[in-house]
């Protein structure tokens, strides 16, 4: 069987410890190389050694790697398009981390770039590939409640510093590099599910956003309202809400209100629950990752469609930042796609 | 002193809610019951043992210190002002009124007469959320995001008048109150502005031209956020639940979370799963409705000092009002 040989450039995204390992351990996935760029450059080299990657200590050098098909981008978010525009130019399939970019000008720069290299390009956005959302998809989709009219959800994290031991998080808390805090951090994939889960697009978005919890620079946890074309109804609250002895670390649910039933998603993920001092969720099961890559694997090597194409992710990016300006001026925005 | 209160209306909440309370409650006695339906006024105050009267002349004629007001909505003002005229304290349901302005003038009349007039803003008295407060003030959990839902399977036709919002505010002023008080309680701070958003999801709802799904988001005086969900339009069957509370507080300090999951009932799984009611009123313990009515009857009394008062309502039903004209501007409001 043919595999896809992949290398990840930087480790500044805790997701390149994921995805890295994923793509290690998988039948059609080979890790090749690995890039140091960035924040946890000291963790990219040890990576590297533990999977028997290439260590390269620049993604320029990576880029001119022949044995490098495709590339995982987990970079800060400020230089995602300089990386993804390289990766395009050098012919190499690309998986980048969201969001897509700091704003909607850079993210056109990606996807005109892969556009003319050829070169496949997705996002992740994980819960549309967790079994409870793709249920809720299908039960939507088949018509099961009706036609949907409310969505409450939830994308909510804990505080950044405890994301993972030993790796520098820094630069979440420098706007110029992240694009914002906790909501720019996870309600990316609450607005992914929206978007999948409506089939449509906000025609108008308010919020309120803002630093509440922990002091931080940025902003720590943001609720949207969000108002889709064909009539469906949606609150998402998102950030880094969840206080150490929350049970769940990452929490990812749905609430979702049709005309004729009402769907309950309590967690994304599977768990199973661990009491000690604390009640700790254990997730037994955590395809997404997994979903994603084999997903973008099929995509590459089969040439097939992209699930998640760069104008998907423009879209999210545009709903993002249309919260962060209404909560900026306490006013509603509309939305034009 | 024991203190003669006169009732009027004995419809829902009467028969549901305070006619086991007003019959827990010492030091107090039912003189009197009125109804504009001769036969729920008689049935009313025989289980009271109690006058039952139609006319409300000759009710307010009677010697009575507080009247307690259990009607819709729309009546609240009219009838509490003539109480409070005829020398009454007064009890009233929430919410305060139907309007801002008839509540301002309700308050105003009462200030004048020099008497009390309380609204039965009963989450305040109910265990569950008076823990909830406590905790949050001695863990010190400074919530900064507050979302409360109160989704209700509303069991009435479409001609009913909780569907008319000329006479109940809608969903939004009638369940609305419940959430805007809470979040103004729990939040110890005072309401700058309101996003909100309507929608007509049952029939019942479209063929009245009302909303029976709104959510409001308030914002709150020191960046904080409220969010109130309230519903008459989740389409599940009442055997799950007629009510059910959704809280979720994220503070400075810790989070807290109250699920309809955490409702102390008994699930019962026979052919179909099914929650047993706890109280006739599913939203609200029976003891909280006692302990309210004890409350005010003390007050009166001036034994006690009021934990809600009727400004509290007002501002609850103004916040509600500004939410409505936000939803038909689609605009930001200031509150």
């Amino acid at each position: 069987m043919r595999k896809l040989n992949f290398g990840v450039i930087s480790y500044a995204h805790p997701h390149a410890l994921r995805f890295a390992s994923v793509i290690a351990g998988g039948k059609r996935t080979k890790l090749v190389a690995i890039s140091g760029d960035g924040s946890n450059s000291d963790v990219a080299r040890a990576e590297a050694r533990k999977y028997g990657a290439k260590f390269y200590r620049d993604y320029e050098a990576l880029l001119r790697d022949k044995n490098v098909e495709a590339v995982y981008i987990a970079i800060e978010t400020y230089r995602h398009k300089e990386v993804a525009v390289r990766a395009a130019e050098e012919g190499k399939h690309i998986l980048l981390e969201k969001p897509i970019a700091l704003n909607l000008r850079d993210a056109d720069e990606v996807i005109k770039a892969a556009k003319k290299a050829g070169v496949k390009l997705m996002l992740p956005f994980n819960p549309r590939f967790t079994e409870p959302l793709r249920k809720a998809k299908e039960m939507i989709d088949a018509g099961e409640i009706g036609a949907l009219e409310y969505i409450q959800t939830i994308s909510e994290n804990v505080k950044p510093p405890i994301f993972l031991q030993g790796l520098d998080m820094d630069w979440f808390l420098d706007v110029r590099k992240s694009g914002g805090g906790g909501f720019m951090d996870t309600a990316p994939h609450g607005v992914d599910s929206l978007l999948w889960l409506t089939g449509d697009v906000p025609r108008k978005v308010y919020a309120d956003i803002g630093s509440k919890i922990y002091g931080f620079p940025v902003d720590d946890i943001g609720t949207a309202v969000l108002e889709f074309r064909k009539g469906v109804l949606a609150v998402l609250t998102a950030g880094w809400g969840n206080p150490k002895g929350y049970s769940y670390g990452i929490e990812i649910k749905y609430y979702l209100v049709g005309r004729e039933g009402f769907l309950d998603v309590r967690t994304a993920y599977p768990d199973f629950t661990v009491y000690q001092d604390r009640a700790e969720k254990i997730y037994w099961d955590r395809p997404d990752v997994r979903g994603i890559v084999n997903s973008f694997t099929d995509t590459v090597l089969g040439n097939r469609e992209v699930p998640i194409t760069g104008e998907d992710a423009k879209k999210n990016l545009a709903v993002i930042l249309a919260a962060y300006e209404a909560s900026r001026r306490n006013i509603s925005i509309k939305l034009k796609f | 002193m024991e203190l003669k209160v006169g009732v009027i209306g004995c419809g829902n909440i009467f028969n549901l809610a305070h006619k086991k309370a007003l019959r827990g409650i010492e030091g107090i006695k039912v003189v009197a019951c009125m109804d504009i339906d001769a036969a729920r006024a008689k049935e009313g105050a025989k289980e009271l043992g109690a006058k039952a009267f139609t006319g409300l002349d000759e009710f307010l004629d009677l010697d009575l210190d507080v009247v307690e007001i259990l009607t819709p909505t729309y009546t609240h003002a009219e009838l509490a002002i003539a109480a409070l005229k005829a020398g009454k304290h007064v009890v009233v349901e929430k919410p305060i009124a139907l309007t801002v302005e008839e509540g301002e003038r309700m308050i105003k009349t009462a200030e004048k007469k020099d008497l009390h007039l309380f609204v039965g803003h009963v989450r305040r008295f109910d265990k569950r959320w008076i823990q909830m407060k406590e905790v949050i003030k001695k863990r010190n959990i400074l919530p900064m995001h507050i979302r409360k839902a109160e989704v209700q399977n509303l069991p009435f036709p479409k001609g009913y008048w909780y569907w008319d919002e000329k006479r109940s505010g809608g969903v939004a002023v009638d369940l609305g109150v419940h959430v805007t008080d809470f979040l103004r309680w729990f939040f110890e701070s005072e309401p700058v502005s309101v996003y909100a958003v309507g929608k007509a999801i049952k029939e019942e709802a479209r063929a009245n031209g009302t909303f029976d799904h709104f959510m409001m988001m308030i914002k709150f005086e020191g960046e904080k956020t409220g969010i109130a969900e309230v519903s008459w339009a989740y389409p599940y069957p009442s055997r799950y639940g007629v009510f059910y509370h959704h809280v979720d507080i994220i503070g400075k300090n810790g989070r807290i979370r109250y699920t309809p999951l955490d409702t102390p009932v008994v699930g019962v799984a026979k052919a179909n799963f099914e929650m047993p009611r706890f109280s006739p009123l599913l939203s609200t313990f029976p003891d909280a409705f006692e302990r309210e009515l004890r409350h005010f009857f003390n007050c009166i009394r001036g034994r006690e000092e009021p934990m809600v008062t009727a400004e509290d309502a007002l501002i609850a039903l103004k916040i509600a009002e500004k939410a409505k004209e936000s939803a038909r501007k689609g605009e930001v409001v200031e509150v």
